[in-house]
């Protein structure tokens, strides 16, 4: 009967009000939870009951593999829909305002809607477009509309005019020496990136925020101990390390994101440590403590959420960090030569890039564009996720 | 009912370790609050006041026990715990500072707190609605429709309405925002609630409205106050009884109209000088601050005002005109502290007679005393001093410009109806009047 409650703050009969059970999950964790758990039950049958060889899906019918990368890509997907995207939704009001900041800056908005498309692809293409097969005799085809000299293609998929080899939209951006398609690679390559981005991201947050807000909170030995590894760990010479770790175990996708996500997180625990350090000064912190809240709830609702910010635009660092690092690590030959990451693309192609310059350039585009869209919206965030301060400047 | 206080602070300790070096080592305390007390009657407001830097804030986070006190106690008698006993130790069940944590979450419920900075007391990123909200759920208040019909209750009580329940913090004015402070120090239904500097942040008008609407929430719901300011304007709308602070300490308390029509305590004088007086030709006297409050890791002996009093004693034997032994006093601090920049008044000046001139004119000194065993004196620190031995002039100060107000510390003298203050001036005059009466 909701109207016969007391609806009055001094009628409240707190003597039973406190005794009543407390444990109660919000929407988002429920919701993390529900899709999480069969998540783990097709892991763990893939993992128990199929033989290492059998694809994932074959029991019904359908020829189609989950890699172990893919179910942590999924749960990384799923905690960034519970606690990025549904927070955006749940709170509209506090959105639109980020959304009016954001705007502001145009060249953001476009990097932002490019971050999309890299989103979507990598999500979808990789379902239409398969990794594309090796066909020696379709080697160094040209970009559509674009000739070659066809002494430089094995045979020519296009015409052939006046010695020059025509490209066709069979390869919309050529091919390979071993004649893939550089799109489909491409198209690949964005599922590949997405992996990087949010696996690696995702280690390297949990560890640096944990990090940080422990030490932050803890204070004393442990925060002493915490810093000094984290400073440690800063001036580890981590691409030595890479080196002899790829070398000695292979250049594996999922090792290399493992790497980076965990000797990535050093700024990230400091960022957090200062800016919960400077959180916990705050007034409002204090009125929390007053109301009885424990430390836990202080620092899982208030001093999170609002290291969030540093957490985010770290984020927008460390991605770009990532993809350059993976880049490189191909172009020195010790990323994993199975996937067709945008590094991979670009070190296949260096030897060809006299007469074949496609192949290079239009993963380099690609993955220039897609450091330079990081770091604009990194700048925009920065400015848009601090209420505080805007409405300072607006007064 | 009975007549116990709702609250009773007796002897109240704060004080924050200084660390330093390697080892963490302690090298001394910061006394912030050293040795308070104080008592509020039911539904009765006693303001708290002093300058900046007395220790105010760390009282009220002490009395609250957002911070542990280091030393004293914290008897809080409302809220079911009224008629309580001392035990046999002498210790009492309804000491905050010995509260386990379940009597503590209740204690939330009974005392809560509005803080002095709108711009900040408020979670950027929750709405204010959830904010105070917030406050019933951490309590236990699970069924989310029910938080939230109270809390818009609430919100149209304290002058906004139900629909702010939604807005962020960065949509409101300052004003506003305390409106909103106040509504989350009111949701769990406390008896007492304590306000550190409430509107210190806000404009004249907007300070007046808070001020009315405090007035109408306590009345209203039968509140007790305790309110912090460093503006005894302010103290004296709303207070019944008011507490003096200065450096840790309390100096003089009583009721409002009492302590207002006549201050006992040259703190006081000084802090109500500083009113601005709506009659410009009213005889108030204005007695300048100079300086800051000291440092309360070493806090000035004896009575720790008397570095900057205008009542400063003079030793016996000794008969200068007030404000000159006043200025005597700053000179000999300030020497000892070594804040006196020679160098940069000789450039101006040039010879040392010259020199000595000078330092007499900024501390408002006159060229000659009346008395010329302190002429010497005074002289000889001088020459010390125009000759960079400002360690040398400091000794000779110290050694003969001694005030009894450092050697004493003042105990409280009873002015009567509860009107208390400590300053070593009452005891002299009490022991004058008791020869007079022989
Ligand atoms: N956490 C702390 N550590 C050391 N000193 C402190 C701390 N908090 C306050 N103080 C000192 O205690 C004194 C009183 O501070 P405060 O209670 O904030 O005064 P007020 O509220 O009257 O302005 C100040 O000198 C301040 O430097
Ligand atoms: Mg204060």
């Amino acid at each position: 009967m909701a109207t016969q409650r007391p609806e009055r703050f001094d009628q409240v009969n707190w003597e039973e009000v406190a005794g009543a059970g407390r444990f109660s999950l919000s929407t988002n964790a429920k919701g993390l939870l529900v899709t999480t758990i069969p998540l783990l039950a097709l892991a763990a049958y893939d993992w128990l009951v199929l033989d290492e060889r059998t694809p994932t899906f074959e029991p019904v019918g359908l020829n189609v593999d989950v890699p172990i990368l893919d179910y942590m890509f999924a749960f990384t997907l799923l905690l960034f829909a519970f606690y990025v995207v549904l927070p955006l939704y749940q709170h509209p009001r506090l959105t639109k305002y980020y959304w009016r900041e954001f705007r502001r800056n145009r060249p953001a908005v476009v990097s932002l809607v490019w971050l999309g498309v890299v989103f979507v692809l990598g999500l979808v293409g990789p379902l239409l477009i398969t990794s594309p097969e090796q066909n020696v005799l379709h080697s160094y085809q040209p970009p559509v509309y674009l000739s070659v000299n066809a002494a430089n293609a094995a045979t020519c998929a296009g015409e052939v005019v006046d010695g020059m080899c025509f490209g066709t939209w069979q390869y919309p951006l050529g091919t390979t020496r071993a004649g893939k398609g550089v799109f489909a690679m491409l198209v690949n390559g964005f599922g590949i990136t997405l992996k990087i981005g949010f696996i690696s991201t995702f280690i390297a947050v949990v560890l640096g925020a944990s990090v940080g807000t422990v030490s932050a909170y803890a204070g004393g030995w442990v925060d002493e101990i915490l810093m000094r590894y984290v400073d440690i760990q800063g001036s580890w010479p981590t691409l030595i390390m890479y080196l002899l770790i790829i070398y000695t175990f292979g250049g594996r996708l999922w090792l290399l994101i493992l790497l980076l996500g965990t000797f990535s997180w050093e700024g990230m625990a400091r960022y957090v440590r200062s800016k919960a350090l400077s959180i916990s000064e705050e007034e409002y912190i204090k009125a929390i403590n007053m109301s009885g809240a424990s430390a836990f709830r202080v620092v899982r609702r208030h001093v999170v959420p609002n290291s969030a910010s540093s957490i985010i635009t770290d984020i927008t660092l460390l991605i770009p960090g990532f993809l350059l690092a993976e880049a490189q690590l191909s172009f020195l030959g010790l990323g994993d030569t199975s996937v067709d990451s945008w590094g991979q693309i670009i070190a296949g192609g260096r030897d060809a890039l006299a007469f074949a310059p496609w192949i290079v350039l239009a993963p380099g585009l690609v993955l220039f564009l897609t450091i330079l869209a990081f770091n604009f919206v990194g700048d925009a965030l920065l400015d848009a996720l601090n209420p505080e301060a805007a409405a300072e400047a607006e007064r | 009912m009975t007549d116990e206080p709702l609250l009773e602070v007796n002897d109240l300790e704060k004080h924050y370790p200084i660390r330093k070096g390697l080892l963490n080592r302690q090298v001394g305390a910061a006394r912030a609050v050293d040795g308070i007390s104080f008592e509020i009657e039911r539904g009765e407001t006693l303001g708290l006041v002093g300058e900046s830097g007395c220790g105010k804030s760390t009282a009220a986070t002490s009395v609250v026990r957002l911070e542990d006190p280091t030393g004293g106690e914290v008897v809080f008698n409302g809220g079911g715990r009224a008629g309580a006993t001392r035990n046999e130790g002498g210790t009492h069940p309804n000491d905050v500072t010995r509260f386990d944590k379940t009597e503590l979450k209740a204690f939330r419920r009974d005392v809560q707190m509005v803080f002095q900075d709108p711009s900040s007391s408020f979670d950027p990123r929750m709405s204010v609605g959830s904010s105070v909200a917030e406050m019933l759920l951490v309590h236990g208040m699970t069924d989310r429709h029910r938080r939230r019909a109270i809390v818009e209750d609430l919100l149209e009580r304290v002058g906004l309405s139900a629909e702010d329940y939604d807005r962020y913090p960065h949509e409101f004015s300052g004003g506003q925002k305390q409106r909103i402070a106040l509504a989350r120090a009111l949701v769990l239904n406390p008896e007492l609630v304590v306000a550190d500097e409430p509107v210190s942040a806000l404009d004249v008008s907007i300070k007046a409205e808070i001020l009315g609407l405090i007035e109408d929430l306590q009345a209203e719901f039968g509140l007790s106050l305790l309110f912090i300011s460093h503006d005894m304007s302010v103290i004296s709308e709303v207070c019944d009884r008011v507490a003096v602070m200065y450096l840790g300490e309390i100096v003089e308390i009583g009721d409002t109209e009492e302590i207002f029509a006549d201050p006992q305590h040259p703190y006081t004088e000084a802090l109500l000088s500083s009113i601005p007086e709506p009659d410009p030709r009213a005889k108030r006297e204005h007695i300048e601050l100079t300086g800051t409050v000291p440092d309360p890791v070493n806090p000035p002996s004896g009575c720790r005002f008397h570095t900057r009093c205008h009542k400063v004693v003079q030793p016996e034997g000794l008969n200068l005109e007030q404000s000159v032994w006043q200025a005597l006093i700053t000179l000999r601090y300030r020497v000892a502290s070594d804040e006196i920049d020679v160098e940069k008044i000789r450039e101006n000046a040039g010879a040392e007679d010259a020199v000595k001139a000078e330092i007499r004119t900024e501390f408002d000194l006159p060229q000659q005393l009346s008395d010329p065993e302190a002429e010497r004196t005074l002289d000889r620190a001088l020459e010390r001093l125009a000759a960079d031995d400002s360690e040398g002039a400091a000794e000779v100060l110290n050694a003969e410009f001694v005030t009894p107000c450092e050697e004493t510390h003042p105990e409280y003298t009873d002015h009567g109806d509860g009107h208390v203050s400590a300053c070593i001036r009452h005891r002299e005059e009490v022991r004058s009047e008791a020869f007079a009466d022989d």
